[in-house]
């Protein structure tokens, strides 16, 4: 520990010198980058300098250079576990993400493929009571809560031209006041009027199904592709909101009251009171803020999910409306163009909670 | 020396060794929140964020202010182990001085951040920006405190070269902090604009 009155001196002098230049190097590298040495090494060069400080700091100014090797074990196991545990948190939050897109993209297809194979997939139990709690794994027609068969006693006439007033016929008894004119164009083929046909799910008892439209015999081809139900991917909905929105909003969709908000009806009612648009965006960019549902507050903050896929999106959406509760009249499934026609609005996760007031939601 | 100083099994200071352990521990601490503020990173919701409010020629000022208080407190050390008490006092008194400047450059980046709308409870990146480097803030303020201590101290009772081990203890807790702001300077400063 002692040492010669100038050359202790001398040494730290030194030190703080070389300290200082690598603290000016690592200013430089990063206020004037160097194009050439690329992300990577910048990076691996930053923290070379960051560990060389380090070192020159504990050895030389704290003394264990050439201190009982008591107080450098002593700081080392501290250090050891500190890594290890930065390590650990490391991997956890940055590796399942990792995982989500490309292994455990994988396994999910082996595991489809072995259940060609052998008609049959070992689930963990666990995970099946997850599934059975909202029923998604069955087939809908198999389902004890399946929705009743359509009441088809609204006929809507798709229109013929751009200029003609949009016919329809109502044969039910439904309230017609409540029906607003619009056309029943495919959605997958025409946004717009997808967009247009939500106001007239809050009918009740109107049943605006776009294959009603076959009824009428005039529309020639855009008939006929109307008349195709929108298909969508049940099984993939089911898989997306089993893994990444269960943990809050639970298996059947109810939520946790005062935590979370439920999604069971809840969702199908904001779709149909104007909310298709805002259902994207709260996927895509979050919500966050005070917000009220089934008299119930809350406060919280729904992360954004832009990182799912536009189809993943879509089809989580037709799930937590169609299958948490009877699938709402004339609901038309999202498709991915309805998710990847939202991707640019760059909205905050405040900003959609000002969409839901404008929806008068709250 | 040897009873004044307790010396054990170990034969050594168990002052000293005691210190090494507390900073072990430390390095558990503040691995665990650099870990939380790198976990988060990315992964607020809403502005600001970290590039919107870094103010890397600032910081990198600061930084230099605690080396050169690093420096100066194995100076102090080094004049209090050959009993130089004027040049201790000056010396202490500017780890001291030079710690509370570094004090006052958080102070300034705190409100400044606060004025740019980033508060703790604003968003992740506020919340484990402030708890990780608030944690540091306390490490130096409490290092000033107990340096000013020293300082009134031989002022009130002769202090000698007896003491240095004493000091060093405080020295090495200072420059501990001073390897960690080392760290979070790189981590949470400047790989940001990398």
């Amino acid at each position: 520990m002692a040492k010669g009155n100038n050359g202790a001196v001398g040494t730290y002098i030194l030190i703080v010198l070389i300290l200082g230049v690598i603290t000016y190097v690592e200013f430089a590298i990063v206020e004037y980058p160097q194009a050439w040495l690329g992300q990577t090494w910048t990076m691996v060069l930053l923290a070379a300098l960051s560990v060389v400080k380090f070192l020159l700091v504990v050895l030389f100014f704290m003394h264990l250079k050439g201190d009982d090797r008591m107080y450098s074990g002593f700081f080392s196991s501290g250090m050891v576990i500190a890594l290890a545990t930065f390590i650990a948190m490391t991997a956890m939050f940055i590796l399942p993400r990792a995982m989500n897109y490309g292994e455990a993209r994988e396994r999910a297809a082996a595991l489809e493929g072995h259940a060609g194979e052998h008609g049959e997939v070992h689930v963990p139990e666990d995970v099946a009571a997850l599934i059975e709690t909202d029923g998604a794994s069955r087939p809908l027609a198999e389902r004890a809560d399946a929705p009743p068969p359509l009441d088809r006693s609204v006929t809507i006439e798709p229109p013929l031209a751009a200029g003609d007033e949009p016919a329809y016929e109502v044969t039910g008894a439904a309230d017609q006041a409540a029906a607003p004119a619009e056309p029943a164009d495919a959605p997958a083929e025409d946004e717009d009027a997808a967009a247009a046909q939500r106001p007239e799910t809050e009918a009740p008892g109107l049943q605006a199904e776009p294959e009603a439209a076959e009824a009428e015999e005039s529309a020639g081809q855009d008939a006929a592709a109307a008349a195709q139900p929108v298909e969508w991917d049940r099984d993939m909905g089911a898989q997306v909101y089993n893994a990444n929105c269960v943990g809050c909003h639970q298996g059947a969709g109810q939520g946790i009251p005062g935590a979370f908000p439920p999604l069971a009806g809840h969702a199908a009612e904001v779709h149909a009171e104007g909310g298709r648009e805002y259902l994207v965006q709260v996927l895509l960019f979050g919500l966050q803020g005070p917000i009220q549902v089934e008299g119930m507050n809350y406060n919280g903050l729904m992360p954004a999910w832009a990182h799912l896929s536009d189809d993943q999106i879509a089809n989580v959406l037709n799930h937590v409306i169609v299958e948490f509760g009877d699938e709402p009249a004339g609901f038309v499934p999202y498709t991915a163009a309805d998710v990847a026609g939202h991707r640019g609005d760059g909205l905050s996760s405040a900003a959609v909670l000002e969409v839901r007031d404008q929806l008068g939601l709250n | 020396m040897m009873t004044r100083l307790g010396w054990r099994s170990t034969r050594l200071p168990d002052v000293k060794l005691l210190m090494w352990v507390f900073l072990a521990s430390d390095c558990m601490m503040f691995g665990a929140l650099i870990g939380t503020y790198l976990a988060y990173h990315n992964r607020s919701l809403v502005p600001p964020f970290p590039v919107d409010v870094f103010d890397i020629p600032l910081t990198t000022v600061s930084s230099f202010v605690l080396l050169v208080s690093s420096f100066l407190m194995v100076l102090a050390l080094h004049a209090l182990r050959i009993d130089d008490i004027p040049k201790f006092r000056l010396w202490t008194f500017g780890v001291a001085l030079f710690g509370s400047i570094f004090l006052g450059f958080q102070v300034y980046e705190f409100v400044h951040f606060v004025n740019a709308g980033l508060s703790i409870h604003h968003n992740l990146f506020g919340t484990t920006f402030f708890v990780l480097t608030g944690t540091h803030g306390i490490h130096v303020a409490v290092g000033v405190l107990w340096l000013l201590g020293f300082l009134i101290q031989s002022y009130v009772r002769p202090t000698s070269s007896k003491d240095a081990v004493y000091l060093e203890i405080a020295g090495l807790y200072w420059h501990f902090v001073d390897i960690v702001w080392i760290v979070i300077f790189t981590v949470v400063y400047l790989v940001e604009f990398v």
